[in-house]
């Protein structure tokens, strides 16, 4: 306890707490605006947290401002339908279906309320089960990770919609787009034209972040800039309902809520995969919860709490995962830790199992810090609920630009001091504003591309990988379990979306 | 006399101060206190190369009172970085923390490299260290090197990724040792060590900051022991009986500027980096992480990089990073 003590004397002064509130008011900020993401907020505080002589206060102004960013993010996607950052591209569909209901404000509590579930509850598995689960993350080579990858694919046939085929052809496309820029394996230039453009920014491909900020901001802008014709419905703002759900209602969620913290965390645990991913796995697996349920869960896609929860559970979930291999393995779970662990080197300090051993004080400090981030993220979050919906009754005639110009800045600024590469992630995004724009107009679903896209790279590459680890051999699908549970997961949930798509073609037609 | 004495004092004083005061003017002109220079590290925030880019900086601004930052520019296997400092002003505001991934981004075509730069200074050599697995069957290099040869393919060596300076050292083993090893890059140092850690890839090629403890060292890839205390142990590629081998030993790094950029601005910034490096902070910091000192300065450097960029060639083709 000598230790815990001694952590606790670490961050409990006025500076700490004052950093920390300073640094979830930013990450609220930064993610709640479109096309502002969490790795940017991190990137503008590098320099603060490193100029801190207190190391665990340096540290716990960067997991502020990661957490507040990933929970901000939920505010313009259930308000406007744009998601503040990748973060939250799951809680669009029925954050923005209970907004068009009146229940805005249920929909925004709830959103807080399941990220500072997921941030703690995660945090609680990262306290007690920290080892266990990194030795268990090892077990995830580039055969499993394919398999993975796998799993997430053909969640595409549950988030199409009634067209199946219209989906693939989706993903297809975003595999399409995951695939030019470098060879994983050789480093080569793959693209058209590839000779030209080598030494352009266009050679390494399309920027994800941009990507998914045109596939779902600035389409949304453009399917809004069609609709201005049309007279403007203001009613909603007004009403937006109760803002805590009801109590018994989170309750009876607690499966979802459990399936959806531990993807999260064990998904922010594998270093390579990340977010936009865990927050369609816990998204699909609470359909299943809800289709297994008798109707007692409402069925997420149709506007209802549950369809919120999960995602937002999963991706705070995933900031404790991510810290569970950088502490205990000194391996990064995805880009914000590894700015974390740079952190951490700086100033003398490296990350691993020996950091239980030989500075436990430091360990208890980020840990009480985690803690302190997610608390003060759900209070200030929660203080300013009714003041959010404020912003539909700006006209969208002024909303919509400054939504543009703000996706624009965010995809510009991603590039850093680079303007080439600024410019290149600006036309990122106003290509992908068009494709998406055309494919809701013309009824292809979104969700596909952007599963396509994250995962088509991973597949492609761990696959790769694997097949070559197994001297040209794919023997580690074989000899590995995880691959087997995965691969029969996959096909699982493939023959009971088929096997639901015809009973419900049935009753259709009865 | 006494009358024209003092005149001439007088004049002497005059033109003194005069020259003084021209002279403090033309220095004044670089730089400028009220620009920043920025240094343009073409790797992630975080890494490496990063922290050394940024503990620098803040040394050379403690030191100058001029104010540098540091920007990470990533992607194309660290040609963008590169080129964006190529094409920016020649003016000495905008520097490039140069590095071995820098020639083997020229190598493989995403950037011009260092014929569109002019050296600043040469700064440190990191050396690699050569890992497996905690619980590996093998102890020495001797052992791993004795094993592949006996069954060649069957040994997996990663790296931290297709283009970067540790695939030059895989793939430079790897012929040095008649192609026994199955050389696979990784997405960064991150991932190999779980590669390393989770038995998935049986030997890796680390940086001294990444031997964390489910990974044992078997050789350092320099000449003397390591400087990091948590490696002073680890038996020299030399030791290891294998000094013979012309493999790279680890990456290189250095500052530098636009091609054509004045003297007087890279004389001033030559000068500053020095006066950093020697620094004793700076000086412990890099006896901590284990860097070794390979300091010169501008036609020097150039010296310098130039055999260097000569003595990867053998291995990059073997890595097949030669683009013609």
């Amino acid at each position: 306890m000598g230790d815990f003590a001694q952590g606790f004397q670490m961050v409990a002064n006025i500076s700490t707490l004052l950093w920390c509130a300073f640094g979830t008011v930013l990450g609220i900020i930064l993610g709640a605006l479109p096309g502002l993401t969490a790795t940017m907020g991190i990137a503008l505080v590098i320099p603060i947290s490193y100029s801190i002589s207190n190391t665990a206060t340096g540290i716990g102004l960067l997991i502020s401002v990661y957490c507040g960013a990933v929970c901000g993010a939920s505010i313009p996607a259930i308000l406007l339908g744009i998601p503040g950052n990748p973060n939250a591209i799951a809680t669009v569909t029925d954050g923005q279906l209970m907004t068009k209901k009146g229940l805005a404000g249920q929909a925004l509590g709830g959103a807080v309320i399941a990220s500072m579930i997921g941030g703690l509850g995660s945090e609680i598995l990262l306290v007690f089960f920290s080892p266990l689960i990194a030795k268990a993350t090892l077990a995830f080579g580039p055969a499993e990770k394919t398999t993975l990858a796998l799993v997430g694919l053909v969640i595409i046939a549950s988030v199409s919609g009634k067209d199946i085929l219209k989906g693939l052809l989706m993903g297809a496309l975003g595999f399409v787009f995951a695939f030019l820029g470098t060879d994983p394996i050789s480093g080569a230039c793959r693209m058209p034209f590839a000779n030209a453009l080598k030494k352009t920014v266009l050679a390494g491909g399309f920027d994800m972040t941009s990507t998914l900020i045109g596939l779902y901001g600035v389409s949304q802008v453009f399917a809004e800039l069609a609709n201005l014709s049309k007279p403007q419905n203001t009613d909603v703002a007004t009403n937006i309902g109760k803002v805590f759900p009801p109590f018994k209602k989170v309750l009876s969620m607690w499966q979802i809520i459990l399936a959806s913290l531990g993807i999260g965390t064990i998904i922010g645990a594998i270093p390579g995969t990340g977010a936009s991913i865990a927050v369609f796995m816990a998204h699909d697996s609470a359909s299943k919860i809800c289709d297994a349920s008798n109707g007692k869960l409402d069925k997420p896609g149709t506007g209802c709490l549950e369809g919120v929860f999960a995602p937002e559970v999963a991706n705070n979930a995933v900031t404790g995962g991510a810290l569970i291999p950088a502490l205990s393995l000194g391996i990064p779970g995805d880009s914000a830790t590894a700015v974390l662990i740079g952190a951490l080197m700086i100033n003398g300090v490296t990350p691993g199992f020996q950091l239980f051993s030989t500075n436990m004080p430091l360990v208890y400090s980020i840990f009480i810090t985690l803690f302190i981030a997610n608390v003060f993220m759900g209070v200030f979050q929660l203080a300013g609920i009714r003041l959010y919906p404020k912003v539909l009754l700006i006209s969208q005639r002024i909303l919509m630009p400054i939504v543009l110009i703000l996706s624009f800045i965010g995809s510009y600024a991603l590039a850093g001091a680079s303007i080439p590469k600024g410019v290149f992630n600006v036309g990122t995004a106003l290509f992908m504003g068009l494709v998406g724009y055309s494919m809701k107009k013309n009824g292809y679903p979104l969700a596909p591309v952007v599963l396509g896209f994250i995962l088509g790279g991973m597949f492609e590459e761990n696959f790769r990988k694997a097949v070559k680890l197994g001297a040209g051999t794919m023997e580690r699908f074989v000899t590995s379990p995880i691959c087997w549970v995965f691969t029969l997961l996959a096909v699982v949930i493939v023959v009971s979306s088929v096997l639901k798509n015809r009973k419900e073609a049935k009753a259709n037609n009865a | 006399m006494k009358r024209a004495l003092i005149i001439m004092l007088v004049a002497l004083v005059a033109t003194t101060t005069v020259f003084a005061q021209g002279l403090e003017e033309t220095s004044a002109s670089f730089p400028d206190p009220e620009r920043t220079i920025t240094i343009i590290v073409p790797q992630g925030a975080g890494g490496g190369t990063d922290t050394f880019a940024r503990t620098l900086a803040a040394k050379m601004t403690e030191i100058s009172g001029q104010n540098f930052i540091v920007e990470n520019i990533t992607g194309n296997s660290t040609g963008t970085g590169t080129n964006e400092v190529i094409k920016s002003e020649p003016d000495g505001y905008k520097m490039l923390m140069y590095g071995t991934y820098t020639i083997v981004g020229t190598s493989v075509g995403a950037t011009d490299g260092a014929s569109g730069l002019d050296f600043i200074s040469g700064l440190t050599l990191e050396p690699f260290v050569i890992g497996v697995k905690a619980d590996s069957q093998w102890t020495t290099l001797q052992e791993l090197i004795d094993y592949a040869k006996a069954n060649p393919g069957q040994v997996t060596i990663g790296n931290a990724g297709a283009t970067g300076t540790t695939a030059v050292v895989a793939c430079g083993l790897n012929v040095a040792c008649g192609n026994c090893f199955n050389v696979i890059p990784a997405n960064g140092g991150a991932e190999l060590q779980a590669w390393v850690m989770g038995g998935h890839c049986q030997v890796g090629i680390f940086s001294q900051t990444e031997i964390v403890s489910g990974i044992k060292p078997l050789a350092f890839l320099g000449e003397t022991r390591s400087l990091n205390e948590n490696l002073g142990d680890v038996p020299t590629i030399v030791e290891a009986g294998y000094g013979d081998l012309t493999i790279p030993y680890g990456c290189f790094r250095g500052l530098a500027v636009p091609k054509g950029t004045p003297d007087e601005a890279k004389n001033w910034l030559a000068d500053t980096v020095k006066k950093a490096f020697y620094s004793d902070e700076f000086q412990s910091f890099m006896a901590k992480k284990g860097y070794l000192q390979t300091f010169s300065t501008l036609a020097d450097t150039d010296a310098y990089n130039a055999q260097l960029m000569a003595d990867l060639q053998p291995a990059l083709k073997a890595a097949g990073l030669v683009k013609k």
